[in-house]
């Protein structure tokens, strides 16, 4: 499974997460939009999703493939792939985790290649040069993409993974929370794997 | 820095054909089903050469309008289903034959052809009205519709396809005057 770095005690907590997401609720609203215009046929969107799409994809691959070049190559075999999949784009759902789970898939694709190949990078002057911001946007960017699955699940699995995350027993405690968590935490990571194809 | 932008446009242009290919991929597996209809009127007709013209044409017009998207692509099924109205009871006229009263008898296939195209103008014209589309959709629709029709109509010849496209005329009739009754309002 792609972890999601913070949401385990990262350097921000997921109230402040949450918040943030809610201020670009609007920016990803309108990609959404965009894609929807996009996969309906409208080309006149075509270079604004592309410039939107490009550096969350692009962070996302250095990210997943922790090589620079590598990264770059991935993101842009990933736009290719994003791009030519927009008109399959279903626009009940989210835009920008759809688009980053397809480019994941494609950073794993490579990387696996490359195992084959015996080819992991090992050049460290190579690696990825990722600054604590970097990982803070790609952190970012992973947050939204569970914090849109999250949303998908019922108000009891929601609250108990909530509560869980936020050191809050609630009425319940010991076995009963604990069975209650392990089975929300398995639907949540189904819908996650069924939203944006990975996670296993 | 120059050769990143460079790099980031030729990325944009393989993009931009790949979304053009898949779509137009997209456009011809949808469409495919509508191959059914080419073969039925060809099976049933006694010209099937016509048939498949016309149903080639259909095909082409149908792909087209599909890999386009926006309106148009909201104009197949309704044209579809308009264009399979004159053809289902041109083959069926096929079938009896002729109606005699009399000494005169006529043929039921041109019948068929004129009402059908009515049926299917008043088709498309009510599924314009409703949606409130504009003038590609009801050209897209009235297309495919025609062609569909006309697979079956073009074993009488002209007489076939004017009767056709009479009928339609007629069948628009309707929601014109409400388009113009609703502009005079």
């Amino acid at each position: 499974m792609v972890s999601a770095p913070g949401v385990n005690g990262g350097s921000r907590g997921l109230r402040e997460m949450a918040h943030e997401d809610a201020g670009e609720g609007a920016g990803d609203r309108e990609l959404d939009a965009l894609m929807a215009r996009l996969a309906d046929g409208d080309r006149s969107v075509f270079d604004e999703v592309f410039r939107r799409l490009w550096p969350p994809t692009l962070r996302l691959c250095i990210s997943l493939v922790r090589h620079e070049a590598d990264g770059a190559d991935a993101a842009q075999l990933a736009m290719l792939k994003i791009l030519e999949r927009a008109a399959d784009y279903d626009r009940s759902r989210p835009a920008l985790p759809w688009a980053l789970a397809i480019a994941a898939w494609e950073c794993r694709t490579l990387k696996r290649w490359r195992q084959r190949r015996h080819e992991d990078p090992v050049d460290e002057s190579e690696r990825t040069q990722g600054t604590g911001g970097e990982q803070e946007l790609v952190n970012r960017d992973l947050m939204r993409a569970a914090l849109a699955s999250l949303g998908e699940l019922s108000d009891l699995d929601r609250d108990t993974l909530l509560s869980t995350f936020w050191d809050e027993g609630g009425s319940s405690s010991g076995a009963t929370l604990r069975k209650r968590r392990e089975r929300a935490l398995g639907r949540l990571r189904s819908t996650f794997r069924r939203l944006y194809g990975i996670g296993e | 820095m120059e050769s990143e932008s460079k790099d980031l446009d030729r990325t944009l242009q393989r993009a931009r054909s790949r979304y053009e290919w898949a779509r137009a991929r997209r456009a011809v597996l949808g469409f495919l089903p509508a191959l059914g209809l080419v073969g039925v009127a060809c099976a049933f007709s006694e010209r099937p050469l016509r048939a498949l013209g016309f149903g080639l044409v259909l095909f082409l017009v149908g792909a087209t309008v599909l890999w386009y998207g926006r309106e148009l692509r909201r104009a197949v099924l309704p044209g579809l289903a308009a264009g399979v109205v004159p053809m289902l009871l041109v083959l069926v006229g096929a079938h009896v034959g002729h109606s005699c009263e009399g000494s005169s008898c006529t043929s039921l296939c041109l019948i068929a052809c004129i009402v059908g195209g009515t049926l299917a103008g008043f088709v498309v014209g009510a599924s314009k009205t409703a949606r409130e589309a504009g003038v590609a959709f009801w050209l897209a629709a009235s297309s495919v519709a025609l062609l569909t029709g006309a697979m079956a109509c073009s074993r009488l010849g002209f007489a076939g396809i004017g009767g056709l496209l009479a009928g339609y005329g007629v069948g628009l009739v309707p929601s014109l005057i409400r388009r113009a009754l609703s502009k005079a309002t």
